[in-house]
C-alpha cells in the first residue's frame, strides 16, 4: 500500500505575532517545526505500515520547509516531496489543497491520505477535507486511530462530542487525525536522522504537477484575509474579599449596580 | 570557522532538546537525592541513539561526528543542571570513539551492541591514587600470559564504576606492559568491571551525583587479547585521542551550563527588586552579566572549533598536534569561566542561591569538576605552551 501524509512547517510558538501592514504572520526570528498534528498523522501511518508499504510525505512551502520533511523521513517516511514555487505563494486553503491534490495525482496510485487535524498557525482544519473533495474520495475526520485495514476498506475510531464511533470507508480514502492527549510525539533517534538525508527527496514546481497558474497561490485563492488581529487581552477580574457572605453580596450588588448591570 | 550546523545537526538538536527538556530537566535535582540516573532515562537516551553515539552503524550506533556529538552534549547540559547525564553521555561517546577507531572487530562486536542499547556502561579509568593527568606515573601493570593478559593494580576517581559493576560494561584503561620503557611501554585496553578480581569502592563526589564515582582494585584480572586497543606498548599515544574528544565535549558542556545559568539569572534580575529597582539595573550586575555572556560564547565557539578539528583530523586534514593544541585551549578555562558565571548567578539570587532548591548550585558543583576531569587546566596550559615553545623547553 502507499500512504501519503500531508504536512506543514509552522512557527514554533503559540503566540504568533501579526504584521499589521500585510496581515500576515511574522515568521522572522521564530523557529519552525513540523506541525504537531501532522506528526501524529504521520505516526499513525507508520503504525499501520507493513513491510512492502510506502509512506510519502508531501508539503507545500518555501525551500526551508525541507526541514519539516527531513524530520518526517527521520521519523519513518520513505520518501518526501516539497512543493515549492513562487506561483504557490499567498495560497488560501483552497489553493493549498489544489496544489497538494495535483501533487497526489502526479504521484498516482495511493491507498490512504493522512492529514493532521489542522495547522497550529492557521487553525482552519480545511485543507484535508478539501483534498478529499477535489479527489472525489471518502474522508473520515477526527480519527484517533485506525482500527482495521483489510482489503479495500478501513475502519477508524472517530472522536465525537459524546465519545467515539467506528466509521468504515472504502479505499482510497483520506483521514484527518485528532491527536489524543495520551500521544507522546516520537523524537527521531540519531540513527534515523543520519539516514534521513539519504532517502529520496524531491522538490516539485508547477512544471512538475501541471495545471494552470490561475489555480495556484493568490490567483487560485477563493478567500482573502482582510484583517488579522489578536483579541484584546482579558482584564483582570475583581475579587470581593469581604469575609461575611452578607457583606460580600452587598458589595457585589454595589459593583453590578455601578456598572448598570442590574 | 563558521558555526553553521548541518540539517542533520539541527534535527539532532531539536530531537535531543525535546527529550532532555521533557524527561531529564524535571527530575534533575531528584537524581542527586537518589544518586542514580533512572533506568528509564538511560533507556530513553539509548533509544534516541545517545549512548556510545560514536559507534559505527555496523555495531548499532549512529556513527556521529564530533560536532554532532557536541550538539547533544550542549542540549543535555542545558536540561540537566546536575551534569549527571552529561557525564553519562560524554564518557561513552569519547571512549566509544577510541574503541571504534582502535578496537578489534571482535571487541566492537561484543561491546558496542550492549553499550548502544544502554545496558552496559563504557567508561574511562586511568587515574590512580598517585597518577592523574600524569598518566606515565601509572602503577597498574598488564602482562601477557598463555591465552591473553593479566592485569594488576588499582584505579581511583573513576566515573560510572557502580553502573558498570551493576549493569555490565567496563572501562578503557591503561597499564605498563614494559615498565622500563616508560610511556612507550604502556598498553591501552578494555577492562570489564564484572570480571573476577575486580573489587569496587565508592567515593562521595561534590557534584554530578546521579552518576557514581569510585575506584576498583584489580587483582590478577584476566582479559582476552582482543580487548587490546591499538598496538601493545603504544597505548599512551592513542589514549590522548579519547581524552581530547572528552575535553572538547566538556568545553561545550561548560559553556552550555554557564549560559543556561545566565538565562536563569537574567529572568531573576529582571524581576527581583532591591532598593526600588530591578537588580538588572545595577551596573555591578549587568556588566558582569555581559562579561560572562561574552566569555561563555567565546568558550562555546572554541569548543565547537575543537570538535570540528577532531573531525578534520579523522579526514587527515589536520595533525595530531594541531588537535591537541586547540582542544587544550578550549578545555583550559572552561570550568573557571562557567563556575565564575554560575557563582555570580547564585550571588544575585541571595540566600536562595545557596539553597539546595536552586538549580544553579547543582550546576556549579557539576561544572567545578571539569577543571580536573579528563586533564587538569594546568596540564592544558602545559600542552599549549609545549606547542608554542617546542618540546625542548621541557
Amino acid at each position: 500500500m502507499r500512504f501519503i501524509v500531508c504536512v506543514k512547517q509552522v512557527p514554533d510558538t503559540t503566540e504568533v505575532k501579526i504584521d499589521p501592514e500585510t496581515n500576515t504572520l511574522i515568521r522572522e526570528g521564530v523557529p519552525s517545526i513540523l506541525n504537531p498534528f501532522d506528526q501524529f498523522a504521520l505516526e499513525e501511518a507508520i503504525k499501520i505500515k507493513q513491510e512492502n508499504d510506502e509512506i510519502v510525505a508531501i508539503s507545500m512551502g518555501p525551500p526551508q520547509a525541507k526541514k519539516a520533511l527531513l524530520k518526517c523521513l527521520a521519523l519513518g517516511a520513505d520518501k518526501a516531496i516539497l512543493l515549492s514555487d513562487k506561483a504557490f505563494s499567498g495560497a488560501d486553503t483552497w489553493a493549498t489543497s489544489y496544489t497538494l491534490t495535483q501533487c497526489i495525482r502526479k504521484i498516482g496510485v495511493f491507498n490512504i491520505i493522512f492529514c493532521g487535524l489542522q495547522a497550529i498557525d492557521g487553525d482552519t482544519a480545511q485543507v484535508g477535507p478539501e483534498i478529499a473533495a477535489q479527489l472525489g474520495i471518502p474522508q473520515i475526520t477526527y480519527v484517533e486511530s485506525i482500527e482495521k485495514l483489510e482489503g479495500k476498506k478501513l475502519e477508524a475510531k472517530v472522536q465525537t462530542d459524546d465519545g467515539y464511533k467506528i466509521v468504515e470507508a472504502k479505499l482510497p480514502a483520506l483521514i484527518t487525525g485528532i491527536t489524543p492527549s495520551s500521544f507522546e510525539p516520537t523524537n527521531p533517534p540519531m540513527m534515523n536522522i543520519m539516514k534521513a538525508n539519504k532517502k529520496p527527496f524531491s522538490t516539485w514546481t508547477i512544471d512538475d504537477i501541471g495545471g494552470s497558474s490561475d489555480n495556484y497561490g493568490l490567483n487560485g485563492s477563493l478567500t482573502e484575509v482582510i484583517k488579522v488581529y489578536s483579541p484584546p487581552a482579558r482584564q483582570q477580574g475583581i475579587v470581593i474579599e469581604e469575609e461575611k457572605s452578607e457583606a460580600a453580596v452587598q458589595k457585589l450588588i454595589e459593583l453590578l449596580s455601578k456598572d448598570k448591570v442590574i | 570557522m563558521s558555526l553553521k550546523f548541518t540539517e542533520e545537526q539541527d534535527m539532532i538538536r531539536e530531537s535531543v532538546r525535546e527529550f532532555a527538556q521533557s524527561k531529564i530537566a524535571p527530575i534533575a535535582l531528584q537524581m542527586e537525592e537518589t544518586k542514580e540516573i533512572p533506568r528509564d532515562i538511560v533507556k530513553g537516551m539509548a533509544e534516541l541513539g545517545l549512548m556510545t553515539c560514536t559507534a559505527d552503524e555496523k555495531y548499532g550506533g549512529p556513527g556521529l561526528d564530533a560536532v554532532s556529538a557536541g550538539v547533544i552534549a550542549e542540549e543535555l547540559a542545558k536540561a540537566d543542571c546536575t551534569g549527571s547525564t552529561c557525564v553519562y553521555y560524554l564518557v561513552p561517546a569519547s571512549w566509544g570513539f577510541l574503541l571504534n577507531k582502535y578496537g578489534t572487530e571482535e571487541a566492537k562486536q561484543e561491546i558496542f551492541p550492549k553499550t548502544v542499547s544502554g545496558e552496559w556502561f563504557l567508561g574511562i579509568a586511568t587515574t590512580e591514587s598517585d597518577a592523574g593527568s600524569d598518566v606515565g606515573a601509572t602503577k597498574t601493570t598488564i602482562k601477557p600470559d598463555s591465552d591473553g593478559f593479566v592485569v594488576n593494580g588499582e584505579k581511583m576517581y573513576i566515573s560510572g564504576v557502580r553502573e558498570a559493576a551493576t549493569h555490565g560494561g567496563g572501562h578503557i584503561t591503561i597499564a605498563h606492559q614494559t615498565p622500563e620503557r616508560g610511556t612507550r611501554g604502556m598498553t591501552t585496553f578494555y577492562l570489564p568491571l564484572t570480571a573476577e578480581g575486580i573489587t569496587p569502592t565508592y567515593i562521595n563526589d561534590l557534584g554530578r551525583e546521579g552518576i557514581s564515582c569510585g575506584g576498583f582494585a584489580i587483582d590478577n584480572v584476566k582479559i582476552p587479547k582482543h580487548y587490546i586497543l591499538g598496538e601493545e606498548n603504544k597505548g599512551f599515544y592513542i589514549l590522548h585521542e579519547g581524552y581530547e574528544y572528552a575535553r572538547a565535549l566538556i568545553s561545550v558542556i561548560c559553556a552550555s551550563a554557564g549560559l543556561k545559568s545566565l538565562e536563569n539569572g537574567i529572568n531573576y534580575i529582571k524581576e527581583r527588586k532591591s532598593f526600588g529597582k530591578p537588580l538588572a539595573q545595577y551596573q555591578e550586575i549587568n556588566f558582569r552579566l555581559a562579561e560572562h555572556y561574552t566569555k561563555l560564547n567565546m568558550l562555546r565557539d572554541l569548543g565547537y572549533k575543537a570538535l570540528k578539528t577532531i573531525d578534520l583530523e579523522q579526514e587527515g586534514k589536520v595533525s595530531r598536534f594541531e588537535t591537541s593544541n586547540i582542544v587544550a585551549q578550549a578545555k583550559m578555562f572552561c570550568s573557571d569561566w562557567a563556575c565564575e558565571a554560575i557563582n555570580d548567578v547564585m550571588q544575585w539570587q541571595g540566600a536562595f542561591g545557596y539553597s539546595r532548591e536552586c538549580l544553579d548550585q547543582a550546576a556549579w558543583r557539576a561544572v567545578r569538576s571539569f577543571s580536573l576531569a579528563e586533564g587538569t587546566k594546568e596540564v592544558m596550559k602545559m600542552i599549549v605552551a609545549r606547542e608554542l615553545l617546542g618540546k625542548k623547553q621541557y
